[in-house]
């Protein structure tokens, strides 16, 4: 399952990566702290947006870290890590925000606040291109109709389907369904045309 | 539209798991049916919608998460180093090997050492049973030198009686018996045929009042010779008439059933 994900040739998966992932695979604990300070903000910050809760979001990331400590030799490291790294997040994130009762959900909803927001993304090597993909995938699809932008993220962030949407912002199911594979085709041509 | 362009609007929607029930059952079999196309543009879908992750609002763990995490590994790696070294360890170290070779050692020897004791065990057996043999042959021995000392010392004590038993028959031998009042009666005989098949002769002790008294029974030998012993008499001296011996039947009789083949009186 982890491996069935992810490809693009020349993508942000950088060998410095997969120097770390070699050397995880010998259980190098020092490989883990680089990769862990390479990635963790981003991974935190997906969780965290999809949780709204910061421990429960700690419990994910840590459990995320550690199926990568632990089952490292079943990443393929011919795929780009950072994308399989990220919907291993996500997917995880996902799983746990359905346990919770919807009830429960909204109360936190109502209670939580984003904890600990980071000023800037870490000075290594590759931080200045992930920080400008970052903002261009911002840039991309803030400019999106609010709708759309919204259709969007309940999908990737609330995990919701194409009728679920339909329901919670009220439209057509076919209006939205339009909406996501156009906002993500427009993500894809931006990111290109950048890049 | 063909069937494939209508799965084509489906890949991204699929990739950022949005898609229906339906929808996503019926795309997973386009990709079942093996459609490259689609699974090329799957592939990148998904590489695209991990993108989205940088809509997060940026965040940062805590330390504590670090520290907790960091700990968790160093000491997970500590134990898998352990369980490694320990796995070497499992190389079997020349002092079991040489426990090994001494054990089997031991056991050829101790398997040897059973048989020989078992082969030792066979020889006592022998040994004993011989020993047995012997202890019962001098114990007859010995019985049989003591019943001899007993006949002695009863045909030469001088407080012994002599009884002669003339035969009914005229061709047949007389027998002689001797009666100590405190050994016993002893009988001899010689040249005397053998009684008849599963027959044996059977000594009487007639009393001066009442019936015959059954005493012993005998065979003569070979050679026709016996001496029967009697230790205990069942009637005393004085108090008995004569002396018969009959042909009984084998296990003798509690009375004659045939007449006398000899009879002597006791004087």
């Amino acid at each position: 399952m982890f491996l069935a994900v992810f490809s693009p040739k020349g993508s942000d998966d950088v060998s410095p990566d997969a120097t770390l992932l070699h050397r995880l695979l010998r259980k190098d604990v020092s490989a883990f702290e680089e990769i862990y300070e390479r990635h963790s903000r981003i991974v935190y910050s997906l969780v965290l947006r999809i949780l709204r809760q910061g421990s429960t979001a700690e419990e994910v990331v840590q459990d995320v870290f550690l199926q990568l400590w632990r089952n490292s030799a079943q990443y393929d490291a011919k795929r780009p890590f950072m994308p399989w790294l990220l919907t291993l997040a996500r997917n995880r994130a996902l799983d746990q925000l359905r346990l919770k009762s919807e009830r429960q959900r909204r109360r936190e909803e109502q209670t939580e606040v984003f904890p600990q927001i980071a000023a800037a993304a870490p000075e290594y090597e590759q931080a200045l291109d992930e920080k400008r993909r970052a903002e261009r995938v911002r840039t991309l699809i803030t400019s999106l109709p609010s709708a759309q932008k919204k259709a969007i993220e309940l999908a990737y962030f609330e995990g919701l389907s194409h009728s679920e949407i339909a329901a919670a912002l009220n439209e057509p199911l076919g209006t939205v369904k339009s909406w996501i594979r156009n906002g993500l085709l427009r993500l894809k041509d931006g990111l290109k045309a950048r890049s | 539209m063909s069937n494939h362009d209508q799965f084509r609007e489906l890949i991204e929607s699929y990739a950022l798991g949005a898609l229906d029930a339906q929808e996503r059952s019926a795309f997973e079999a386009h990709l079942a049916g093996g459609c490259a196309e689609c699974a090329k543009a799957l592939e990148e879908a998904r590489w695209l919608v991990s993108q989205l992750a940088y809509l997060a609002p940026n965040a940062e763990p805590s330390d504590i998460l670090k520290g907790r995490l960091l700990q968790t590994v160093r000491a997970e790696a500590a134990s898998d180093s352990s369980l490694a070294s320990a796995s070497r360890g499992t190389a079997v170290p020349w002092w079991l090997w040489a426990g090994v070779a001494a054990l089997l050692v031991f056991s050829v020897y101790s398997a040897w050492n059973t048989r020989r004791l078992q082969e030792g065990i066979s020889d006592l057996q022998r040994q004993a049973e011989a020993q047995r043999k012997e202890r019962a042959k001098l114990e007859q021995e010995l019985l049989t030198t003591k019943r001899q000392a007993q006949e002695a010392m009863i045909w030469s004590d001088p407080k012994s009686v002599k009884i002669k038993l003339p035969a009914k028959d005229p061709t047949m031998p007389a027998l002689e018996a001797m009666w100590h009042p405190e050994m016993g009666i002893c009988v001899k005989g010689w040249k005397v045929p053998s009684p008849g098949e599963k027959r044996v002769l059977q000594l009487w002790l007639i009393p001066k009042a009442g019936k015959p008294m059954p005493s012993m029974t005998f065979w003569p030998d070979a050679d026709g010779t016996f001496t029967a012993m009697v230790d205990h008499p069942p009637v005393g001296l004085v108090d008995t008439q004569a002396l018969a011996i009959t042909e009984e039947p084998m296990g003798g009789s509690a009375q004659p059933t045939s007449a006398p083949m000899w009879l002597g009186g006791v004087s």
